[in-house]
């Protein structure tokens, strides 16, 4: 942690530096300083999942966590797994098998769903369906949701 | 949401540590995964100036040979197979705390200290204001049982029951130096919800050691609570032990998510080792621990349910370790 | 129709259409109300009361307002001007005006710098009050009361709104019946618990107008509450809907904190956001109403339904909002699935200083359909007939009347009824699975679009929308119809797209934007697909007509032997001649310049003429008949729903993908209703704002769920289709709770139906010596 109160981590995949006091939530400084606001707040309090990022390739609920123990670490938001051009395998596939309706917390699903493929290429719905249970979804009771997810394994994302 | 300012420390050894902590005592909180303070400060629940952040004292983390970090995250422990095939109630217990994504985050040494639990404590600054504080945090009296005593918050940690199960102890640094004492010496049975465990100022856990004889026993951790993901033990019972045949070679309880701290019952499970454990006998030592143990109304689920389903959960509980020591 | 081009029907609807903004979704590229930024933008906050009733005697702001950073505070007196969803019952204000009604009822409003500027001027708020009487519970404000919760309660009570139906002579009914079975229920009260919590931004600018943006369902509503409240003409004011993050219901009415983002925006001249913290939001609620009922039903000597009586006692919280329909909801809704010839109702919704219940998926229709579906299976046992042949026997005929007026065209309800029978192996398991283990039957039935419209003066469509199309053939759509995750941009999208004939991609529905979307009334009442549909066919059909003069043209015959391919059309008599689409457009347009069209949906005139005959009455209505298996652990009272065979008739599904979510979906919520769900009261206070202790089922508390789409075309639904979003609920419930009879012999009255409540069930069966499968 620098003294002047900067903030130094390599943000999707950029080296990136923000002022940043002690007491700032990353949630918030991506959201609302770097204005990456893919990622989503429904709740701040660690109930509902839609503030998904990966830190060091973990995923990790960005409302819990203060911004400057992101110091010299590699965060990756929505924006970073999307690619470039086109969807990733597992972004398409959340489209193709409807898995999205309102879209609220899919960023955090599809966040959860990367990192559960890259650990488990082959995930039985069982482990689906305990990755997936730190996410929160209204709309679709889930079951497109483990659905793509278990689309996206087997095309091998 | 947002955080009242502090000052953040990071230190990078124990020593260290131990050294911050005492300029600073009674001024600060240990952060580790964050997940149960953070909330809790977001809440406005009693803020304090300091964080010392302990996400760079290298060797708070890691496990193996019984030895967990205090900083080891649970996600470790979840993915590590090793840990099902020789600490089946431990594996239990950290496969139910929470949610993957608070595990991803939340520590060994965290869930050990997690806060205690009360429906009217957990909650915002606003509602509790409104209501009128209680005594464990700006207030002076208790809403679940109306006295100005005592707190009867709940201890609502899954990892100290079946850790104590295990016969575990904790390592501690302080600034008389390193020491160890068993797990469930840390927390103070003579307490309440807000005076709950034995930690001098500015002590700080440093692991968890697992004795050597309790690798391979057999064991489970049973949770009650009413989804299976998200919520917090209304009721935490484990079990681990050793069968020789139908002869019980050794046997421990312990049970969380009732009282303000986890309790062992080896008075009651002592008795028990060297003779086969009879439907009888297994049904009368759930019926002891269920009376022994006084839930309150201070969450979800109604108290004398949960006090009915300790009998049911301690049944089933060493019945499926049994169980799983025969296969 | 030829080889090259199949019959528009096969090309798109009736398929399953991928959401069209489904990539931006998926890649956080989709724009919510949060992700709006303004220049300049400063924190709105509210102040909440922390009073379950209080006059408000004084409040003194001058702290707050001296605070640096403080750019404005608000109280009441600024903008007193009630206002309510429903133009007969306006009860609101922005900012409690005179006194406060339940804990969190809103009392000031503060725009600063940032939030804990913010946060810091509302602790310097000083209030002054005289603490009112508490009226946690309905049956508290039956009778003229010390201090009524607002002056237009019935009497003196704190009754808001008293129906009383009788049609035919329910009297005779029940002393000349065979049989008769009783169920009184009571049901908590739940909530949306969209992931996307509340927000608004707000900007006035010095052009004199003024824009908001907000996660609402009905920014029609939302436009006219702003201008009757604020005191300005709707054109100068603008409403954006950018994506929202769920509804349910929860979004519908104008929310005050809309209003007071608007006024601080007013004040300050500056863009202001006021984003809910998740224990607002379950402040704000509007959720379903906690609701006692008393359902009787009486059956002649041949299982005939010869009448209903009904009861119902609705905890309205401290304002209307949308209790009128509700009152009238939880009695009328009972008209279907079965004929019902005699019938009567008292329905009283009672305010309470809780916070304020109002429209939630499938308003209106659950709890009252729990009971009755409880009675039926009560009912079926005593006449020992079997609980499908009750209901096969009492099934509404399609082109029927109901006794109260309500005109049924299509009912697949039969079919719904005998796919599920046959699918579930409901013979060989129906009292006959070990004791444990249970299989129930539920039905359904919901309106497809409310026929009513709220605030229509002058009278005009329910739905209009646009289409204007470029050079190079993008067809723009705007309408009104607020698209909150159930797809109903992409069913406009495929719908235009089908009747035109081109590539969806071609067609691009615009974000909801009062400036350029013709009026439509949003997301509520299970009405876009019918009525929004309607109007987007009648649009595209108007479209199609210039295309298909100038196609006829440069094919040398006349618009009616063109037919419509696929970015073709063609001769129908030399299906090998035709032009592209994009040929036809530009021979269109070189005579008419640049194309629009328009097209609009208006239901029949319909429903009785008597007092509230036209509650409930809708176009076309959805039927369902749900199997729900599970087990039971008699020990702990614990159970898992396994599998659910639902049965719907949504008449033609146009978009299966969209209709199957919608189904999971609601069966998820339907199960949270059963399982868990409850808006935790003790006494006046809610005990679990958040989303920790207000239990929403997880992924491993979800059956297995077989979804049979068994509707027949509807005639007036656009191609065939009625509604899917609500409906599929309602049967969850009492599936569930008619399977718990079956696993355990024991009937939970009381939602939701948790394990200690379970257990409870059991220990009364056995002290009443009754056994069940042998135990
Ligand atoms: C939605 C949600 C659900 C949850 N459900 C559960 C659940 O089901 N079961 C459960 O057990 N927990 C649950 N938790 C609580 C919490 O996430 C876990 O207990 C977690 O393991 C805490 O670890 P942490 O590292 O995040 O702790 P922190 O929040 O960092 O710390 C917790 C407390 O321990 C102290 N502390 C931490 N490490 C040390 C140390 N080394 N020395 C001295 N003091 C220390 C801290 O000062 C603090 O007081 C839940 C949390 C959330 C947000
Ligand atoms: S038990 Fe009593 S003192 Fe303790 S947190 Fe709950 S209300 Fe407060
Ligand atoms: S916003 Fe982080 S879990 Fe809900
Ligand atoms: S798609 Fe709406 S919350 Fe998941």
């Amino acid at each position: 942690m620098s003294e002047a109160g900067l903030l130094r981590m390599r943000l999707n995949g950029h080296p990136v530096v923000a002022p940043c006091e002690p007491a700032r939530i990353l949630l918030d400084l991506l959201r609302d300083d770097l204005h990456l606001t893919g990622t989503k707040r429904g709740c701040d309090l660690g109930t509902c999942g839609c503030c998904t990022v990966l830190v060091d390739g973990r995923p990790t609920l960005s409302c819990l966590t203060l911004a400057r123990l992101a110091d010299g670490h590699d965060v990756t938001t929505i924006e970073g797994i999307s690619p470039p051009q086109g969807l990733s395998p597992v972004q398409r596939a959340f489209v193709e098998s409807g898995a999205t309706q309102c879209g609220f917390c899919t960023p955090g699903f599809i966040v959860t769903a990367t990192a559960l493929l890259r650990d488990h290429p082959h995930p039985s719905r069982a482990e689906i369906e305990r990755a997936i249970a730190g996410n929160l979804c209204r709309c679709t009771g889930y079951t497109k949701i483990v659905e793509a997810i278990a689309t996206a394994a087997k095309d091998g994302a | 949401m947002h955080l009242d300012p502090f000052a953040l420390h990071r230190p990078t050894s124990v020593d260290e540590t131990v050294r911050l902590a005492g300029s600073l005592a009674g001024r600060f909180d240990y952060l580790a995964g964050g997940t149960d303070l953070l909330p809790n400060y977001k809440m406005h629940l009693n803020l304090r100036p300091n964080l010392i952040a302990l996400e760079d004292v290298g060797e708070l983390r890691g496990h193996g040979a019984g030895r967990f970090g205090a900083m080891e995250r649970l996600a470790e422990l979840d993915d590590d197979p090793a840990i099902r095939a020789e600490y089946p109630v431990l594996a239990d217990a950290v496969g139910e705390v929470a949610t993957p994504l608070v595990r991803a985050s939340g520590t060994v040494g965290g869930n050990l200290l997690v806060e205690t639990r009360c429906f009217f404590f957990n909650q915002s600054y606003f509602w509790r204001e409104s209501l009128g504080f209680c005594l464990k945090a700006d207030g002076d009296r208790c809403h679940v049982v109306p006295q100005k005593e005592k707190c009867y918050a709940t201890f609502s940690g899954d990892l100290a029951p079946a850790l104590m199960a295990l016969d575990a102890e904790v390592e501690v640094a302080g600034p008389a130096g390193r020491s160890r004492r068993p797990l469930e010496a840390l927390y103070d049975a003579a307490g309440d919800g807000i005076r709950r465990v034995h930690l001098a100022p500015g002590e700080l856990l440093v692991a968890v050691h697992v004795p050597a004889a309790s690798r391979g026993l057999h064991g489970r951790y049973k949770k009650l609570r009413v989804r299976p993901s998200y919520d917090f033990p209304e009721l935490g019972v484990a079990v681990a032990g050793r069968w020789d045949g139908d002869r019980v070679a050794s046997l421990r309880l312990a049970v969380g998510g009732v009282e303000p701290h986890p309790r062992r019952f080896d008075a009651l499970t002592e008795p028990l080792v060297g003779s086969a454990l009879s439907d009888d006998r297994l049904r009368a030592l759930a019926d002891e621990v269920m009376r022994q143990l006084r839930p309150v109304h201070n969450t979800f689920l109604l108290p004398d349910y949960r006090k009915r389903m300790i009998g049911v959960y301690v049944r089933r509980a060493v019945d499926e370790a049994r169980r799983g020591s025969a296969s | 129709m030829n080889a090259t081009a199949p019959p528009p029907s096969a090309r798109l609807l009736g398929g399953r259409i991928p959401y069209v903004e489904g990539p931006l979704k998926v890649t956080g590229r989709a724009e919510y109300t949060d992700d709006i930024q303004r220049p300049g933008m400063l924190v709105g906050r509210v102040l909440r009361a922390p009073w379950p009733h209080a006059r408000l005697v004084a409040l003194d702001v001058s702290r707050a307002r001296a605070l640096p950073g403080v750019y404005a505070v608000l109280t009441g007196e600024k903008y007193p001007t009630p206002f309510g969803v429903l133009p007969i019952t306006h009860d609101e204000t922005a900012i409690a005006v005179g006194k406060s009604r339940y804990i969190g009822d809103i009392i000031a409003a503060v725009a600063a710098q940032d939030e804990r500027t913010a946060e810091a001027a509302l602790a310097l708020i000083r209030a002054e009050v005289e603490p009112l009487p508490e009226y946690s519970d309905p049956r508290m404000g039956v009778q003229p009361v010390a201090e009524p919760i607002h002056a237009r309660g019935l009497n003196g009570s704190n009754i808001q709104k008293e129906v009383l139906q009788h049609f035919g002579d329910v009297d005779a009914a029940f002393a000349g019946a065979a049989h008769t079975a009783r169920v009184r229920g009571t049901f908590a009260g739940v909530t949306h618990a969209f992931t996307e919590p509340l927000v608004t931004i707000a900007e006035s600018t010095p052009d004199g107008r003024l824009t908001v943006w907000s996660a609402t369902q009905v920014p029609h509503y939302l436009h006219r509450a702003l201008a009757e409240v604020l005191g300005i003409p709707m054109h100068r004011i603008r409403v954006v809907k950018p994506e929202v993050g769920g509804g349910f219901g929860g979004k519908s009415d104008p929310l005050p904190h809309e209003i007071v983002c608007a006024a601080l925006a007013i004040e300050t001249g500056r863009p202001v956001k006021v984003l809910f913290d998740r224990e607002d939001v379950f402040y704000t609620n509007h959720g379903r109403h906690p609701t006692q009922n008393d359902v009787k039903i009486a059956l002649d000597r041949d299982g005939n339904i010869v009448a209903y009586d009904i009861e119902a006692l609705i905890d309205g919280g401290a304002w209307s909002s949308f209790g009128t329909v509700t009152t009238y909801y939880n009695g009328v809704l009972s008209m279907g699935p079965y004929r019902v010839p005699n019938f009567r109702y008292k329905g009283r919704r009672v305010y309470t200083t809780k916070p304020p219940s109002g429209a939630m998926r499938a308003h209106g229709g659950t709890n009252l359909r729990y009971s009755i579906e409880l009675a039926l299976d009560i009912l079926a046992e005593e006449t020992g007939v079997d609980p499908f042949d009750l209901r096969l026997r009492n099934a509404l005929p399609p082109n029927s009347v109901t006794v109260n007026q309500f005109r049924i065209t299509s009912t697949s309800f039969r079919e719904c009824l005998e796919a599920v029978r046959a699918k579930s192996g409901w013979a060989e398991k129906f009292r006959r699975l070990p004791y444990g283990r249970g299989i129930g039957l539920g039905c359904g039935f919901y309106i497809s679009g409310s026929n009513s419209p709220i605030h229509f003066t002058p009278k005009m469509p329910q739905s209009t929308v646009h289409l204007k199309v470029d050079m190079d053939g993008g067809i723009a759509v705007h309408s009104m119809q607020a698209d909150i995750g159930q797809g109903s941009n992409t069913l406009l999208a495929a719908i235009v797209a089908e009747v035109v004939g081109v590539d969806l991609e071609r067609v691009h529905v615009q974000r909801v934007d009062s400036d350029v979307s013709p009026i439509d009334l949003g997301s509520y009442s299970s009405r876009v697909t019918f009525m929004m549909g309607n109007a987007a066919k009648a649009a595209a059909e108007s479209l199609l007509v210039p295309l298909l003069e100038a196609a006829a043209q440069l094919l040398g015959t006349t618009p009616d032997r063109v037919a419509v391919g696929h970015e073709r059309y063609y001769r129908r008599d030399a299906p090998e001649q035709g032009v592209t689409f994009l040929e036809a457009l530009h021979g269109a347009m070189e005579t008419r310049g640049a194309l629009t069209a328009s097209g609009n949906y208006r239901s029949p005139s319909m429903g009785g003429s008597f007092k509230g005959a036209r509650a409930g009455t809708a176009p076309a209505y959805s039927f369902a008949a749900y199997v729900a298996e599970l087990a039971v652990d008699v020990e702990t009272g614990e159970y898992k729903v396994e599998k659910i065979w639902a049965a719907f008739d949504c008449g033609r599904a146009l978009n299966r993908l969209a209709v199957e979510g919608q189904i999971q979906g609601s069966i998820h919520m339907g199960l949270g209703q059963v399982m868990g769900e409850s808006m935790n009261y003790r006494g006046a206070r809610l005990f679990n704002p958040s989303l920790l202790e207000y239990k929403i089922p997880m992924p491993q508390q979800m059956p297995d769920v077989e979804i049979l789409l068994v509707g027949k075309d509807d005639p007036e639904g656009p191609f065939g289709a009625k509604e899917a979003g609500e409906g599929p609920l309602i049967a969850t419930l009492p599936a569930v709770g008619n399977a718990l009879y079956d696993a355990i012999g024991v009937r939970f009255t009381e939602l939701p139906i948790t394990p200690d409540r379970v257990l409870r069930g059991l220990d009364l069966r056995a002290k009443e010596g009754r056994p069940w499968k042998g135990h």
